[in-house]
């Protein structure tokens, strides 16, 4: 196995698959000094992540992600052996949709290249350097290139299609997508959601949504019944109380909710939201945070700063950015990803069901804010709700250099965010899943320096005595 | 010689006719991307005008908004709007043609908000379901022009809009075909400076230059070149690039650029229903990488290009960070490679001339792989 994970020429997705083969097979209550000796184990990389993810604060979290990823690419993998088809998805797609037909499962693209990026020995560049080698540009995106490289340029994991549902929010997402679909010669539906919030933009986006059903229907040759899509959106009706709930604990102060579980939550949410496995893991998310709400545990002296993130994360080092953030008291209220706004799904007939899925369609991350008629205003309206509703000190947009569309809306969120609630915006400048780019040393650097010199005197009010002469 | 004042206006942003149109009270409307339907414009009797930024390299206001991720030719042509080379435009029609476009758009008007906005949103599919969206996207245009302008669009006038508009088309088509022979009529600098001026002058003054150019070149004239090329690929406006690219012996005969053929390659239908026949060409047949499961029809188009202008080689091009083009030039390149023509992929930053050195040399590498003598 160990080999198999070092081999150059061995795809991503067989990669982690093996990887979470034995994570899941871990015993449930592991000691300190069983870890450290299953740490030792590992490549650094993968050491260095899990490590990450095993700190006893996140652990049990973790152990829930884990598993229900396990569970996940199990599934992928058995999926073509149990004659149903494997569809690959944007993570601005709601995954229930597939996980409601009986032959298709969802593979999503941005989660298998984090867990490249997460868990694999040498992250996930030799993927995105296999997407590079057939001439893409290298400001694609290395949340869909490192996993289409890996299809692209490996012996890897294949979808049979591919649904496209970043059309009109984000353009390299959507286009790095259309090519995957041609070069393996794959059917690619495409969900586009039209830059238009009025009654007829939505019906339009009704109408691409029901387009999509009777295109996989057709495909997989089955009909999507109330009998299959009811059960899962209960199930999504549950993630969404969770949801709800954690999104009250990250209220509190000091905050109760570790960082990684912002993660956490959109993970669930991209690939196994409206499930069982999504289901208890995001119990289990919960249930940690309300326990350290009430027993007050706090990872730092106290709570500096409450920061809300813009955008996409950095992946590239769990621990330097999550846990780092919770240990030096700047409490990571959640990032773009998790600006979610999922809402309940009345399941009483198709139709009702239906009009649930479209508003969550729309609502996903990206989705909504990119795809909205202003990209600034969609963008800016949500991360101000958010920043007045979990009382942020501050923002931070992780710019990610091939997020072209929100680094175009950038100027125009800091301008709105300071103008409408007083609140600054730190602007960084990285590769959310490449370390190459900037190192975790110098966005943690910037970030203090932010928090120093711009929130904290902001926030005890030597800020507002200055004056202008 | 009618060619050199072309020439001359076409270098110009706020060209004379531009300047006299204003100096007789009347309006401007500005606009950036193929699928604006710009007969509405033509028929409230305003000047349509394509924005552009002619290669202009200056990007230092512009950067306070826009960023370095994002697309020179965009952030090019938002400093325009914003040092005040574009204050004689009374209104912007926003396209979403691409994230960086959007961008460009949503900074200028939240910075310098136009006298007039309206924003056409664009299906990115052809779908009978987009198809009658876009054509009420056209109704409402209309009707924000009316309403914003205070004039009335007739249909007789919005009719006499799209002949006025088709004939412009008709004759770029013409300017194009005569650059198929041995002896092509212009160069590929003169059919960018035609194309240029043809959406930034009154209908009427534009075929007049462009007829007597036709006129003046009907003979055939240029030779002496190494080999024929076509250029595909991003928005470019940039004569200078072309004429280096000329310079070293590589005549452009044909192009698929959206400041090019793909503005003007569909005939409309000028007798059918004007707002169908608008969503024809502007939706229906437009050749843009923004357009989903539509690949087959841009690449065959450029096959058909490659045919009748009889070209040598392809050169297909792409702003750095310019998503839709930067992928879907991978998979061209490669169709191209599957039928033995020889392809050049090239990134470039627009109007930047640290890059024409690079772009030099490798344009006469690639004159030298395909045997250009």
């Amino acid at each position: 196995m160990i080999e198999a994970l070092a081999h150059a020429h061995t795809g991503m997705f067989d990669r982690v698959a093996e990887l979470f083969e034995v994570i899941d097979s871990l015993p449930e209550n592991m000691s300190d000094e069983e870890i450290a000796g299953l740490l030792d184990f590992l490549p650094p990389d993968s050491a260095q992540a899990l490590g990450a993810m095993f700190v006893p604060r996140v652990r049990e979290g973790s152990i829930a992600f884990m598993r229900m990823l396990a569970i996940w690419l199990e599934d992928a993998k058995s999926a073509v052996g149990q004659g149903k088809k494997t569809i690959l998805v944007p993570f601005c797609f709601p995954p229930e949709l597939v996980h409601a037909f009986d032959n298709a499962f969802p593979i999503t693209s941005e989660v298998l290249s984090t867990l490249g990026v997460v868990a694999l020995e040498g992250q996930g560049e030799r993927y995105y350097d296999m997407a590079l080698g057939l001439g893409l540009p290298d400001h694609i995106c290395s949340s869909n290139s490192i996993e289409v490289g890996s299809m692209l340029g490996s012996n890897d994991f294949q979808p049979q299609a591919i649904i496209s549902a970043a059309v009109g929010s984000c353009d390299i997402n959507s286009k790095t997508h259309e090519f995957v679909a041609r070069y393996h010669d794959i059917p690619l539906f495409v969900l586009e959601k039209p830059v238009d919030n009025t009654e007829r933009g939505l019906e339009q986006y009704r109408k691409n949504y029901c387009s999509l059903i009777a295109g996989l229907e057709e495909f997989l040759d089955e009909e999507l019944t109330e009998d299959k899509l009811r059960p899962v959106l209960e199930k999504h009706n549950r993630c969404t109380e969770l949801y709800m709930e954690l999104w009250e604990l990250h209220k509190a102060v000091p905050h109760p909710v570790p960082a990684l579980f912002a993660l956490y939550t959109y993970g669930c949410r991209f690939a196994m939201w409206g499930t069982d496995p999504g289901v208890e893991m995001m119990e289990t998310i919960v249930d940690v945070s309300k326990r350290r709400l009430k027993s007050g545990d706090y990872p730092a002296d106290r709570e500096v700063a409450r920061c809300l993130l813009t955008y996409t994360s950095f992946y590239f080092d769990l621990a330097g950015m999550f846990n780092w953030m919770d240990e030096r008291g700047y409490a990571y209220m959640g990032d773009g990803l998790n600006m979610l706004f999922p809402q309940p799904v009345d399941t009483t007939d198709m139709d009702t069901m239906i009009d649930g899925m479209c508003v969550e369609g729309r609502n996903m991350p990206m989705t909504r804010q990119m795809g909205a008629p202003s990209m600034a205003m969609g963008w800016s309206d949500d991360v101000i709700t958010a920043v007045k509703e979990l009382s942020a000190d501050c923002a931070i947009y992780p710019g990610h250099h091939a997020c072209k569309q929100t680094w175009s809306a950038a100027a125009i969120l800091r301008d709105e965010l300071m103008k409408r609630t007083g609140v600054p915006l730190l602007v960084l400048q990285g590769d959310s899943w490449l370390k190459r780019t900037t190192p975790i040393s110098v966005i943690q650097e910037q970030i203090d320096e932010f928090i120093k010199n711009v929130v904290v005197p902001k926030s005890s009010g030597r800020k507002k005595v200055r004056h202008r002469s | 010689m009618m060619m050199d004042e072309v020439t001359r206006l076409s270098e110009m942003v706020e060209n004379d006719f531009v300047r006299e149109w204003k100096d007789e009270g009347k309006k401007v409307v500005g606009y950036a991307c193929v699928p604006t339907p710009v007969e509405i414009i033509d028929a409230a009797g305003l000047l349509p005008y394509r924005i552009r930024a002619l290669g202009n390299p200056k990007t230092d206001i512009a950067d306070a908004h826009l960023a370095r991720f994002n697309c020179s030719f965009c952030r090019s042509c938002l400093q325009l709007g914003l040092d005040g080379t574009y204050d004689f435009l009374d209104g912007i029609i926003e396209t979403n043609g691409c994230d960086h476009l959007r961008g460009m758009f949503e900074n200028w008007e939240y910075t310098k908000p136009s006298p007039f906005f309206h924003y056409v949103k664009v299906p990115h599919q052809t779908t009978k379901d987009a198809m009658d969206y876009f054509e009420e996207e056209i109704r409402l245009f209309r009707s924000a022009i009316e309403e914003g302008f205070g004039v009335e669009i007739t249909d007789s006038g919005l009719r006499e809009a799209i002949e006025r508009q088709e004939a412009i088309r008709g004759r770029l088509r013409t300017i194009y075909e005569m650059r198929r022979g041995d002896r092509p009529a212009f160069s590929g600098a003169e059919a960018l400076s035609l194309f240029l001026l043809a959406s930034a002058v009154p209908p009427e003054k534009f075929i007049e230059l462009v007829d007597a150019a036709i006129e003046e070149r009907k003979d055939g004239g240029v030779t002496g070149y190494r080999a024929r090329l076509m250029l595909a690929g991003a928005a470019s406006d940039e004569l200078e690039l072309i004429r280096e690219i000329e310079d070293v012996g590589g005549l452009i005969v044909t192009d698929a650029l959206c400041y090019g053929a793909r503005a003007f390659w569909s005939p409309m239908d000028t007798a059918g229903d004007p707002v169908k026949a608008m969503a024809q060409i502007y939706l229906g047949d437009l050749l843009c990488p923004r357009m989903y499961d539509d690949y087959p029809r841009r690449r065959d188009f450029v096959l058909d290009a490659v045919e009748k202008a009889n070209v040598d080689g392809v050169m297909v091009m792409h702003n750095k960070f310019c998503d839709v083009h930067g992928v879907d030039n991978v998979q061209l390149r490669l169709d191209l490679e599957k039928r033995d023509i020889p392809v050049l992929q090239l990134e470039k930053e627009y109007g930047s001339s640290a890059d024409i050195g690079r772009i030099r040399t490798r344009v006469q590498a690639f004159l030298e792989r395909i045997g250009g003598k």
